[in-house]
């Protein structure tokens, strides 16, 4: 995978340059915008990390001009400013995530999977949070003790909608909509009677219960 | 009547008001005396001359007296009427009273008007002496003189008893429409999101305020403009602190995957604390300043809960990671109408400085309730709590907790303190457990205006 890496800051530009190059990206890095959108025009991407405090050519001008020239290259925003004018306004100009500084390597990495992904089309068929891996089309979970114990249909769905956002929670309710479709009458303690199932094949620690608030796995790293 | 004095000297408009209604009543006054007194005086003198034109009447024609005696004539009212006579028939005189003619008047009257009274009653009389030699006095009752004359004085004062009030009312209306401007603008300023800091339109208004208003607007205007540089300041620090932060803990995070020796790891792990430490100072300074600027916040209908839930999911770990059992206590949601990233950074903070100053294993709830005027959101924790006496200084920039050992940044309760007192919520601080004298309650309650 080809990655263009837009900062001026030479030590974060070289920190994140070697760190994407030990996680196996090629990666080109410059430092102004006007030499990526020249980059850009010369070389195909699979993704751009664009800081928005850049010399000369702002950042959102630049994924402005990016975008104009109708180039549908994933692109994920690196900035310090955390305006939520800012945010909005790289969201709206089609950035398709934003980091805010600072940030952890390992985080970097996992929100640029996670716009891959998205890009992809969902094409991945697992759902991982670094405890529990979940297969979407066997329906098969395993962990670092358990491996690849087959799941019913609504352990199924409880589990994966955990799985989308690793570390958020989820209210019963929230559970029971994905767990449910329209007009099927919901069993009361059907939640925690598969939350209950889930843990005993998977063990108790993958699925965590946030007191008054709901359930959700662990963020994991 | 202090009341009305204060509102008096506070409004230019009641002070007007009162001020020409004041001159008006006085002038009213004056020329109502004035117009009595001439009518008065002009009843009086047409009397004079009506007895005057009587004698000269009588001296042309001749006329000879006969009194009438006894008998009465149908329309005569004795009140009233003029009576003529010889002046030398009152010597036969009979009656002791004013009605039987002829009367008895002084013989050696002069020539001209007098007013003297006989039996008992006020007359105004005219002696001529006619062509004949013969003298005669015409004379009227002063009383009835008088009575008439003050009725017609009094009709000639009708006019100002009425245009008085249609006056003061007139004024009163005249003076409401041109105060108007100024409540409209008022009105307008009033309704004003606090953010609106553009110009007041000063085209409409009279020339006595436009300096006023002009003078405001350019208030408004530097205002606007301290605030659009503060604004860009704390933008400006925020990269400028943030970059620097950046590259260091990254150049951390790469040298801690790098193979190095067992002592060289001892150092590196305070080495990446300390560089966390500075990395949170960071963010908390840049919070506060952001929660004490007045940079423009949109208000939408927050559920609680939901802040609830992205705060315990930011801090879940922090709290998994000291063992402490933390939830939310209340079953029902509430909403308020408020920036929904002013409460998260608020709850946050106080959410973040339970788990930090409660002991391992310990316990954190979080509830909200509805209140009479609006919802409170509760804190508790298990901790030590803070002492009466020390509860006014720990919303003070930097102040520690001493002797609890935790290195926090000393600003979370100041950035709550910030946003409280820019959003109206008040803060109160107490004992989880008054009997023990331990634990942490901070309650927040939000009006209920905003929700």
């Amino acid at each position: 995978m080809r990655i263009l890496l837009v900062e001026d800051d030479l030590m974060i530009g070289d920190a994140i340059e070697n760190a994407l190059n030990d996680a196996s990206y090629a990666t080109d890095w410059v430092k102004n915008g006007l030499t990526a959108l020249a980059a850009l025009d010369t070389q195909t991407y699979d993704l751009v990390l664009l800081d928005l405090g850049l010399p000369g050519k702002d950042g959102l001008d630049v994924l402005d001009a990016i975008r104009a020239r109708n180039n549908p290259v994933p692109l994920l925003i690196i900035t310090a400013r955390d305006g939520l004018d800012d945010r909005l306004r790289g969201l709206d100009a089609g950035a398709d995530d934003f980091m805010l500084k600072p940030f952890a390597i390992a985080e970097l990495l996992a929100r640029m999977r996670a716009v891959l992904r998205r890009r992809g089309g969902n094409a991945q068929s697992l759902l991982d949070n670094g405890e529990v891996s979940l297969n979407l089309v066997s329906k098969r979970a395993s962990t670092a003790d358990v491996s690849e114990v087959q799941l019913s249909s609504r352990e199924f769905a409880l589990l994966q909608a955990l799985l989308i956002r690793p570390g958020a929670i989820l209210s019963r309710s929230e559970l029971e909509d994905r767990i449910y479709g329209w007009g099927n009458e919901v069993e009361s303690n059907a939640v925690e009677f598969l939350i209950h199932a889930l843990r005993r094949k998977l063990g108790s620690h993958v699925i965590r219960n946030v007191r008054g608030m709901g359930w959700m796995v662990s963020k994991g790293v | 009547m202090d009341g009305f004095k204060r509102r008096l000297s506070d409004s230019v408009q009641s002070q007007l008001s009162v001020a020409l209604s004041l001159a008006i009543l006085l002038v009213a006054l004056l020329a109502g005396v004035f117009a009595f007194m001439s009518a008065l005086d002009e009843v009086h003198e047409m009397q004079d001359e009506s007895l005057r034109q009587v004698a000269v009447l009588f001296d042309r024609q001749h006329m000879t007296l006969r009194y009438p005696g006894a008998e009465r004539l149908v329309d005569d009212d004795e009140e009233s009427r003029i009576i003529v006579q010889y002046l030398a028939d009152s010597a036969k005189a009979v009656g002791n009273d004013d009605v039987s003619i002829p009367l008895p008047f002084p013989v050696t009257l002069a020539d001209g008007l007098s007013t003297l009274n006989i039996a008992g009653e006020n007359f105004r009389a005219l002696v001529r002496t006619l062509s004949t030699g013969e003298r005669i006095v015409v004379a009227q009752e002063a009383d009835v003189r008088d009575k008439e004359a003050r009725e017609s004085a009094w009709h000639s004062l009708l006019p100002f008893l009425i245009l008085f009030p249609v006056l003061l009312l007139v004024v009163g209306d005249l003076v409401r429409k041109l105060f108007r401007p100024i409540a409209t603008l008022s009105a307008e300023i009033d309704q004003r999101d606090h953010q609106a800091l553009h110009s007041v339109d000063e085209q409409h208004l009279p020339s006595e305020i436009r300096p006023f208003v002009v003078a405001i607007n350019r208030l408004l205007k530097r205002v606007a403009s301290t605030m659009e540089t503060q604004r860009r300041f704390i933008a400006d620090a925020a990269h400028e602190l943030r970059s620097p932060m950046t590259a260091l803990s990254l150049q951390a995070e790469r040298l801690s995957s790098m193979p190095m020796s067992e002592a060289a790891r001892q150092r590196f792990v305070p080495l990446a604390q300390g560089i966390e430490r500075s990395r949170m100072l960071i963010e908390q300074l840049l919070a506060l300043a952001a929660a004490q600027s007045v940079a423009q916040r949109i208000e939408t209908a927050v559920s609680v809960h939901a802040v609830f839930r992205r705060v315990l999911e930011d801090l879940l770990p922090l709290a998994e990671d000291k063992g402490i059992d933390i939830g939310v206590e209340s079953v029902e949601d509430r909403r308020v109408v408020i920036n929904e990233l002013d409460l998260f950074i608020l709850v946050k903070n106080l959410v973040d400085n339970a788990i930090r100053y409660t002991s391992t294993g310990g316990r954190v709830d979080l509830s909200v309730e509805p209140t009479d005027s609006g919802v409170l959101i509760e804190i508790k924790d298990s901790g030590p709590g803070i002492s009466a006496e020390e509860r006014a200084l720990v919303f003070e920039p930097f102040y520690r907790n001493l002797g609890t050992g935790e290195a926090g940044s000393g600003l979370g309760l100041s950035i709550v303190a910030a946003i409280a007192d820019r959003i109206g919520a008040r803060v109160g601080l107490s004992f989880a457990d008054e009997v023990k004298q331990s634990g942490l309650r901070v309650c927040v309650s939000l009006d209920v205006r905003r929700s």
